[in-house]
């Protein structure tokens, strides 16, 4: 994946890119989402006062022929904040939850909370969602098995991975995974196409032919 | 005929059912001269009596000027001195036979590859026919087969072809007139005919019945023949009495009687007793339903309604409990019921005997079938046939096409002013209307309903308001105001605008909205601003309440002496927690609601942040408001608290405590704040240093909500109409469905997933006007959506009246309606094109036993003015009213063994054979006879 970052305070003004996606990061405080945009976007791990609010990161890579930008928004994980992280879900196309898999309370909370706040405040049905346990660098403080984050995977329906921001194993993978599979969601596509706002209708019509005719 | 050199005047008939001189089976490979000589000429076979007098007034009808076109035809032909082939009657035999040959050979399944077609309505029946000249005239031969053989022989069969149920026979061929040249047979040359086929399906070796029709089709009379083996023949014959029926024959005596004389007049070989098999079949139709009788009927009971009043009540409608009533009333797809009661299986000896019968309950039968009669409007889709939500939609799309046209809404009332207002395009109802619906709207009884929301997990996709509140609400009434124009939208929301703003700015609760603390946002836009503007109404009303009483307050505050030594806005002790510097326990503050947002609001927030990146102190701005005073809470609920304290409460993921033994206050706390909140020139240590303690209700309100309050009436006062109208449109469809969704239909499951797929319909099809397309390419696909609506909004007003019928029959309920929705169900694919359904819905469905009592009450006896029917009745009446149909057959049943011939005969060597059957049907003043008669000659 080549990759170049693109600072986000100064916007792109031509689109050199054939899509745009946003991708949002969620989970408990302290499990490690800033310190995983960090490495993807600068690559260097360093502790990261907490997120106040929401930060986003902008980066450009190539993947599966694609010119794509990827724009990462980083979001607070105190409960305190949670109502005002509706806003930044609007329009995700993926969504990572990250857990920390020393602490059982940060993966419990994915079920009992994260996911919930996803089925309230998602706008795109078709949203591709990952699960991501973070810091398994801490293999002997473990406290969620693989096979844990595996199966709540295949329940939720969404992609898994176990990675660690800080010895950089997995997160390229993660983000990687994360765009091929929207890339192979055609609904998604149609949002995200760099080109001026298209008739958006017109590219999901036989989609939405299929469902009426699905119905009668 | 008579004159032809080659046809000898025909013989006078031969006696009725008697067997004929001649058995074309005798003549096998002959080629006959005389064909009227051949199958009896059974006209006055059966119903002697009766059918006299019907014979004699179809005489009139036989067409002698056509006798003798064909006379100077047959003796055009007759000038040809060629004796090498046969006549032309002769061919015409041979032609009939290279058919049926043709036909034989190929066996159903080739006939089917052919190209047979189905008979309407029949699933396993096929025909294929031929067309045939004899002369001038051109016949038509039909043959009727089945697919696969039927199963048990069963007289009651719904897929029963009626010729094989009047004459007891299986597949068959029918000769007659091509219908096109209207030519009616008489006697001579329907025997003709019918000897024609005799002698050719003979000359191939066919069992095959023929039938040869009779007189004028109104009669319906037959004559036909079949050979069965060498020695057998079977002969039919049906005739119709139309009017005036004998009251002998009305009666199940007199018909047993009419079967035993056919039967004493062609065998005086049998004994004079004979067991006679016995099979019936009632058809009850309920009556019309008239709602208003009902309604007196059930209050006679209870107290007497004066004269006056019951004249003045609007009439009851079927549907007046049903969910839609409040906006429309629907015409009931369910006309009624027709049952049949299948009486079978029984012997009788005597014709006394039957009377009996005509008495039994209808209970006793041996079975009950129940039909629905639905109306045809059910299958019938052009547009203007059905109102309801769907018709309504469609107008409302069309008026979103419209939007587009102007920029205000005001322009499309201003616009049209000079008009004519009686174009139906433009009107608009009289203010008087305005006034009712805007009545109704904001009639704050009925504001806090306690209606739940009709949860459906596509419920959520779709962007509308919940249908009980005052957008939702304020779109049914546009959908039933007048024709539901762009202009009539136009004046109503000019009209509800204004009342909202008179309740900004007069502080009145807007009615109709729940009161909540946080906005929906999967709802739509505008009903987000409304619940914005609900709460803003609300904080104030609480505002203006605090400044009448703000004094004593003030007085208060300044008795405390030094304020920050004093708690102030604790929500209560939080359990097991001790501040760090103090042995205090630490309070829970009371912390202001975090500012709400439409999701416009939060559009922009995202707008910014993406705009300003990571520029500190402009992105998140907000959070670090919220944060800053929660802090100032926490530090007026906790006079000596530290950064720490703070920390463990708010964001306990970063403290690192070292004990969590035993959950007992230990004092002082062991542990220490995470690296990354201990850094130097931490934010929130900095925000929390800046913050002054303050209890929530000093401190600075974080939702300005007179600012908010004027932001949503602006934002609805210059709202753009193409908007408006997709909020609508979206919202219209939601409530229509949820309205419908709420009906009572029983569950039936069919029902069920057809309502869940219209929500996924809608919310795949509607989910394309919240992007911003162009209104033309939507407008077709909301149009097929409102199809899609109609169809399944037609079904569930089926389902319900079906469920509400049949309420104590429910799986009896459920199989009628899965009969008619797998019926229907092939019409819904259909899309805008409207189709008239050829296919009739017959399908019967069971009755069990316990059910009866359910069906039996569909059918209320009948009041004393239409009960003097009964003077004519025919018995078996069920509650009073009598069948509009009757079928009966008689039949006796012989062993062949015992039969006077021992012959080898390879159809039936063992087997019972029905040697005289008779069907009838008919009512009292309607009677159909249908007569077969094997006979050995």
């Amino acid at each position: 994946m080549d990759s170049s970052t693109a600072s986000s305070s100064h916007p792109q003004l031509q689109p050199d890119f054939d899509y745009l996606f946003k991708l949002l990061l969620i989970g408990d405080s302290g499990v490690g989402k800033s310190s995983l945009l960090l490495r993807f976007t600068a690559d260097s791990f360093e502790d990261l006062s907490p997120t106040i609010g929401v930060d986003f990161k902008v980066k450009m890579v190539n993947i599966a022929g694609k010119k794509l930008k990827l724009a990462v928004w980083d979001t607070a994980g105190q409960e305190r904040f949670r109502t005002l992280t509706s806003s930044y879900y609007r329009g995700a196309q993926g969504i990572i939850m990250v857990y920390d898999v020393t602490r059982r309370d940060t993966f419990t909370n994915l079920s009992d909370i994260w996911a919930k706040e996803i089925d309230l405040y998602s706008t795109n049905q078709d949203c591709i969602k990952m699960l991501v346990g973070n810091k398994v660098d801490k293999e002997s403080e473990r406290a969620v098995t693989k096979k844990e984050g595996i199966d709540f995977a295949r329940e939720y329906g969404c992609l898994f991975l176990e990675c660690s921001a800080k010895t950089k194993v997995n997160v390229e993978q993660c983000f990687e995974e994360l765009v091929l599979k929207i890339l192979d969601t055609p609904s998604l596509l149609a949002d995200a196409s760099s080109g001026a706002k298209k008739n958006i209708f017109k590219q999901k019509a036989p989609e939405a032919d299929a469902a009426a005719s699905g119905c009668c | 005929m008579g004159t032809s050199p080659y046809l000898p005047p025909p013989p006078p008939p031969p006696p009725p059912l008697r067997l004929p001189p001649t058995d074309p089976t005798r003549q096998t490979g002959k080629l006959p001269r005389d064909p009227t000589s051949s199958p009896a000429s059974p006209r006055e076979g059966i119903a002697d009596a009766a059918m006299a007098s019907t014979s004699s007034k179809h005489a009139k009808h036989r067409r002698i000027g056509e006798d003798d076109d064909e006379e100077e035809a047959e003796e055009e032909l007759g000038r040809f001195d060629d004796f090498t082939i046969a006549s032309s009657w002769e061919r015409f035999i041979s032609e009939i036979e290279a058919i049926c040959r043709q036909w034989l050979a190929d066996g159903p399944k080739i006939l089917m590859q052919k190209g047979a077609e189905t008979v309407p309505s029949y699933e396993n029946l096929y025909i294929v026919k031929r067309e045939l000249k004899h002369g001038k005239r051109v016949y038509c031969m039909e043959y009727n087969f089945r697919k696969s053989a039927k199963g048990k022989y069963s007289y009651w069969d719904d897929d029963i072809h009626s010729t094989e149920l009047s004459f007891g026979v299986d597949e068959f061929l029918i000769i007659s007139p091509l219908s096109a040249s209207g030519v009616i047979l008489d006697d001579p040359e329907s025997t003709k005919l019918l000897s024609s086929v005799a002698i050719a399906l003979s000359n191939c070796g066919s069992n095959w019945p023929a039938f040869v029709p009779v007189h004028d089709p109104s009669r319906k009379a037959y004559i036909g023949i079949q050979n069965m083996g060498t020695v057998f023949t079977r002969r039919f014959e049906a005739d119709r009495i139309g009017s005036q029926v004998p009251i002998r024959l009305m009666h199940l005596e007199g018909l047993h009687e009419l079967f035993l004389s056919k039967f004493v007049l062609s065998s005086t070989d049998f004994p004079a007793k004979v067991k006679v098999n016995f099979s019936m079949k009632l058809t009850y139709r309920t009556p019309e339903h008239d709602y208003d009788l009902e309604e007196t009927l059930d209050s006679e009971a209870t107290e007497p309604i004066p004269e006056s009043e019951v004249a003045s009540q609007p009439r009851k409608q079927w549907d007046d409990d049903c969910p839609w009533s409040e906006w429309y009333s629907a015409e009931d797809p369910v006309k009624g019921f027709e049952l049949t009661t299948i009486w079978g299986g029984k012997t009788f000896e005597e014709s006394f005997e039957m009377a009996e019968v005509e008495n039994a309950s209808s209970f006793d039968a041996d079975s009950w079938l129940l039909q629905p009669v639905v109306s045809p409007y059910m299958v019938d889709d052009s547009i203007g046939k059905f109102v309801g939500f769907a018709s309504q939609l469609h107008l409302l799309v069309n008026a979103f096409e419209s939007s587009a046209e102007a920029q205000f809404l005001e322009d499309f009332v201003a616009d049209n002013s000079g008009q004519d207002n009686s174009k139906s395009s433009v009107a608009v109802p009289p203010p008087t209307v305005i006034d009712r619906v805007m009545k109704d709207l904001f009639n704050d009884e009925v504001g806090n309903s306690n209606y739940v929301e009709a949860e459906n997990k596509y419920g959520r996709a779709l962007k509308g308001a919940p249908s009980d509140s005052l957008f939702a609400q304020f779109c049914l009434h546009a959908l039933w105001f007048g024709n539901c124009n762009i202009r009539a939208i136009a004046v109503l929301w000019i009209d509800f605008v204004r009342e909202i703003r008179w309740c900004w700015e007069e502080s009145e609760r807007l009615p109709r909205m729940k009161t909540t603390s946080s906005i929906d946002l999967s709802a739509c836009v505008i009903h987000q601003k409304l619940q914005m503007l609900a709460i803003c109404i609300e904080r104030k009303k609480s505002l203006n309440r605090e400044k009448d009483t703000g004094d004593v307050h003030k007085e208060r505050s300044s008795n405390s002496m030094a304020p920050n030594k004093i708690r102030k806005g604790s929500a209560g002790v939080v359990p097991s927690m001790m501040l760090i510097n103090t042995f205090q326990e630490m309070h829970a503050p009371y912390t202001q609601d975090a500012p709400l947002m439409t999701e416009d609001m939060h559009e922009e927030r995202l707008q910014a942040a993406e705009a300003f990146g990571n520029a500190v102190g402009l992105s998140g701005q907000l959070e670090r408001d919220i944060l800053s005073s929660d802090m100032s809470a926490f530090k007026a609920a906790n006079p000596d608290s530290a950064f720490e304290d703070f920390i463990r409460w708010h964001s306990p993921g970063d403290w690192v405590g070292e004990d969590k033994s035993d959950g007992s206050p230990a004092w002082p706390p062991k542990g220490k704040l995470s690296q990354r909140m201990s850094e130097h020139g931490n934010m929130w240590r900095k925000i929390w240093n800046d913050a002054p303690a303050l209890p929530v209700c000093e401190q600075k309100s974080l939702l300005d909500s007179i600012r908010e309050g004027e932001k949503v009436v602006h934002y609805l006062e210059t709202l753009r109409p193409q908007q408006l109208l997709e909020q609508m449109v979206c919202t219209a469809f939601k409530s229509s469905a949820d309205i419908l969704n709420r009906t009572t239909y029983g569950g039936f499951k069919l029902m069920k997933t057809k309502m869940d797929q219209l929500y996924a319909t809608m919310a795949s099809t509607l989910k394309s006007l919240q992007g911003k397309s162009g209104t033309s390419d939507l407008a077709g696909d909301l149009k097929r959506l409102c199809q899609v609506f109609e169809h399944i909004e037609k079904l569930l007003i089926f389902a319900a009246s079906v469920h509400r019928k049949l309420a104590d029959a429910p799986r009896l309920a459920q199989s009628i309606f899965t009969d008619y929705f797998n019926y229907y169900l092939p019409k819904m694919g259909t899309s805008l094109e409207s189709i008239c359904y050829e296919k009739e819905f017959t399908t019967k469905e069971k009755v069990g036993m316990l059910e009866r009592e359910a069906v039996s009450s569909l059918f209320r006896p009948p009041t004393a003015n239409q009960s003097w029917r009964k003077v004519l009745s025919m018995g078996n009446l069920l509650n009073g009213h009598e069948p509009i149909q009757r079928e009966i057959v008689f039949s006796v049943l012989e062993k062949l063994s015992n039969g006077h011939y021992s012959s080898q005969t390879p159809l039936c060597t063992d087997e019972q054979i029905e040697t005289h059957r008779m069907y009838i049907s008919g009512t009292s003043n309607d009677l159909w006879v249908a007569l077969s008669v094997t006979s050995w000659d």
